[in-house]
């Protein structure tokens, strides 16, 4: 039943402000958290044997009626389902403890069960202006939740946020009308087959221009990735680390690779575009991130970094390349959720995100030193943690190419990374300790054990990753390989 | 008769624009919509007719005029009166590259022919897009936890 | 696609740039709600314009009115967050939101 994944998450969402009333903290942290547990559960132990077929086709039916619900799994979605489970887990448990000080805490958690079923529901559906409408579903509640602790701060950064948003929106929805004009179908097989049909080569240009200024726009690709330095920091930080470690590329790396690879077929002049507006995401992100001093705006400069990591190896189109890439997705995900988390944990319990304030915080608070440590050396690319495998896999294909500018960039780049990333340990965490610190605690319980959780993550995805590969993400990328093909056959009814 | 409708949308889009009081302008946004629905019902098209006119020169209309009043002592927000007055430049110019560009474009381009629809409108909205109906429930209470989490009155965070 | 599709899709474009000018140009928050309320009916009328040229009306209705019950949730929103922005600073102007910067 691939719709739970969807509908749970959503019933429990209208449930909870209700169960808020009754009780205000103990049953929402409950039945948020057993939402989460049953996801990934279920994601992980029915999903491998709904995919080994092929990809599942899911039709409800409702008292004997069929009801056009039609939902498509393949390994590609499996993979993302199985990403988003994981990091919505620990940053359910993290928001146990952290948002105590913030209130309203069932409304919060109603919020954040529907952004994870927007979520859920765009990997799952088979059907263009559906992955439009749980996009828009996953952003009105960011649009809340970032906006969540009514501070100056929030409430601008939501704003901006807001009005960026709708305009992609309507890009990627000028964009569907567009195909629908030409094609008569909205669902991707009949796209796939009606493009196939026409070869319309400026209709198909257009819309994949409008697609990727739409969807990059929400995968904060540069140019369009102004809006992220602004709203990923003034979030409470378990929401930053869902808008940058799953949200931006779920709605934006996802349904543009969805898109471009399924639907329209990749050629050349997009893999250009796509390799350029990679490398310029890698060094923009990069070099901006050396000169902040706000952790959280560092992360989030970081963030535009890595996404050009993965548009990078999409762009190459090879299947190595988006088999590195796929892999950089899930330890992106993982690893800056974690770094994300921590700087909630530090700015808990110093009251600032300014670097040159702290110190030394690494004697108070080993667990989130020791963690932040791991998730840095991981999207640094140390080995043996994840980072690094995915990083090199992406080189490699790179250099495979022939891409050799390409690739050197890579590696500059990863060397930059290192250098920003080992700035905030030191600055952070290690060295002396400053006197205003004193008497800083370890973070509660729930935030270190969900944060721990993660870092062990990282480090069981870097030194089993041939395990990794193979189970889940070589087979998300066969399905990317296989290209129109796949639509065609894979996912048609 | 259908420029017409559609030129109508376009001025009343653009007085909306332009206007300096914020209550004309949602006032002229609201008349905008009711030239759009007309244009909806030339196509033969009533239930998207009813749905522009009931909610978006309804339900928006109120929503827009609900929070001018809730912000009316803010004081007059100095706009410089520049972009109003070089907007006819940019204007014109847009309308002559739109116009120019998509004559060229007619007949250029082929696409699938379509058939005619036989069912019902109730038909294609609750059994053909089924699905949309499971987001767009996601979607109204998405809206409705973020207007609720915005307007709560206890637990602020001090910043 | 006959030559009215072209037609009403250059009116769909000239909304877009009302609205997208809007929005580079007006400094009120409220005013800037409105560009993005044009270019909301642009894409309504783009969606049903195109319905009509293929003869499948029913269809594009269908997406159209979904998309106005997405856009007044966005409304909603977003108005939401204007009269707090107001309760904040007591003033309407953008400009005055520039705190996060650099």
């Amino acid at each position: 039943m691939i719709v739970l994944f969807i509908v749970v998450p959503l019933v429990v969402a209208s449930l909870l402000p209700l169960i808020g009333k009754i009780s205000r903290r103990f049953l929402p942290d409950l039945l948020a958290n057993l939402t989460m547990v049953f996801l990934l559960g279920y994601a992980l132990t029915s999903g491998r044997q709904l995919v080994a077929a092929g990809s599942a086709v899911h039709r409800i039916f409702f008292m004997d009626q069929p009801v056009n619900i039609v939902l498509a799994l393949d390994a590609f979605s499996l993979f993302m389902i199985v990403t988003i489970a994981l990091v919505s887990l620990c940053v359910t448990l993290f928001s146990i403890d952290y948002m105590e000080h913030y209130g309203a805490k069932a409304n919060y958690y109603a919020l954040l069960l529907i952004m994870i079923a927007g979520m859920n529901g765009l990997v799952l559906t088979n059907d263009l202006f559906t992955i439009y409408l749980f996009l828009e579903v996953a952003a009105v509640a960011s649009y809340g939740l970032v906006a969540f602790g009514l501070g100056h701060d929030e409430l601008e950064a939501s704003f901006k946020y807001l009005m960026l948003s709708s305009v992609t929106s309507a890009f990627i929805l000028v964009s569907i009308a567009v195909i629908f004009g030409f094609t008569g179908r909205v669902d991707i097989s009949g796209v796939a087959a009606g493009f196939a049909d026409l070869k319309a080569k400026y209709a198909v240009g257009f819309c994949t221009a409008l697609f990727l200024a739409g969807f990059g726009l929400k995968a904060a690709i540069v140019p369009f990735h102004a809006w992220l330095p602004d709203a990923h920091p003034s979030a409470p930080a378990p929401i930053s680390a869902m808008l940058s470690g799953l949200l931006i590329k779920v709605s934006g790396i996802y349904a543009m690779t969805r898109i471009f690879f399924n639907v329209f077929g990749f050629n050349a002049a997009l893999s250009q575009v796509m390799l350029y507006l990679g490398t310029i995401s890698i060094l923009a992100g990069a070099l901006l991130a050396l000169g902040q001093n706000d952790l959280k705006r560092m992360l989030a400069y970081s963030s535009i970094s890595q996404i050009g990591y993965i548009v990078l190896g999409l762009g190459l189109g090879t299947p190595l390349g988006i088999l590195g890439a796929l892999f950089h997705v899930l330890n992106h995900a993982v690893a800056k959720s974690l770094l994300f988390l921590n700087s909630g944990s530090v700015q808990q319990a110093t009251g600032t995100r300014a670097l040159d304030a702290m110190g030394g915080l690494g004697k108070r608070m080993p667990f989130t030193a020791a963690t932040t440590v791991i998730g840095s050396l991981s999207i640094a690319g140390v080995p043996p943690l994840g980072g690094f495998w995915s990083k090199l896999i992406i080189v490699i294909a790179l250099v495979e190419a022939r891409q050799y500018g390409f690739a050197v960039i890579a590696v500059l780049a990863g060397i930059l990374t290192l250098w920003y990333y080992l700035l905030i340990q030191r600055r952070a965490f290690f060295g002396k300790l400053n006197e205003t610190w004193q008497n800083v605690k370890e973070a509660p319980f729930w935030m270190t054990f969900s944060t721990v959780i993660l870092g062990l993550l990282c480090i069981a995805i870097g030194v089993f990753f041939p395990l990794v590969m193979k189970t889940w993400i070589q087979p998300a990328a066969a399905v990317l390989s296989a290209g129109i093909i796949n639509a065609l056959h894979g996912m048609g009814f | 008769m259908h420029i017409a409708l559609l030129a109508g949308l376009v001025v009343f889009s653009v007085v909306a624009v332009l206007l300096r009081d914020l209550l004309k302008a949602a006032i002229s946004l609201a008349v905008a919509s009711i030239f759009l629905a007309v244009v909806f019902f030339t196509f033969n098209a009533p239930y998207i007719g009813v749905f522009e006119i009931s909610v978006v020169a309804g339900l928006i209309t109120v929503l827009f005029v609900s929070t001018i009043a809730l912000t009316k002592d803010s004081g007059d927000v100095k706009e410089s009166k520049l972009p109003v007055i070089i907007f006819p430049l940019f204007f014109a110019a847009f309308l002559i590259v739109d116009f120019l560009v998509m004559r060229s474009l007619i007949g250029r381009l082929i696409s699938i022919p379509g058939a005619a629809e036989q069912r019902t409108f109730g038909d294609v909205f609750w059994y053909q897009r089924t699905f949309d109906l499971v987001a767009q429930i996601g979607v109204i209470f998405a809206g409705v936890f973020s207007v609720l989490a915005l307007f709560r009155k206890s637990g602020r965070k001090d910043e | 696609m006959n030559s009215a599709w072209y037609l009403d899709m250059s009116f769909v474009a000239v909304l877009l740039f009302i609205g997208i000018y809007c929005l580079l140009t007006m400094k009120n928050l409220i005013k800037l709600f409105i560009g993005i309320e044009v270019i909301a009916k642009g894409i309504t009328l783009a969606l049903m314009a195109t319905g009509w040229a293929r003869q499948s009306v029913l269809f594009a209705q269908s997406l159209a009115i979904t998309f106005i019950v997405v856009e007044v949730s966005v409304v909603a929103t977003a108005l939401a967050i204007i009269i707090n922005i107001y309760k904040h600073t007591g003033s309407l102007d953008i400009r005055k939101l520039t705190k996060l910067k650099g």
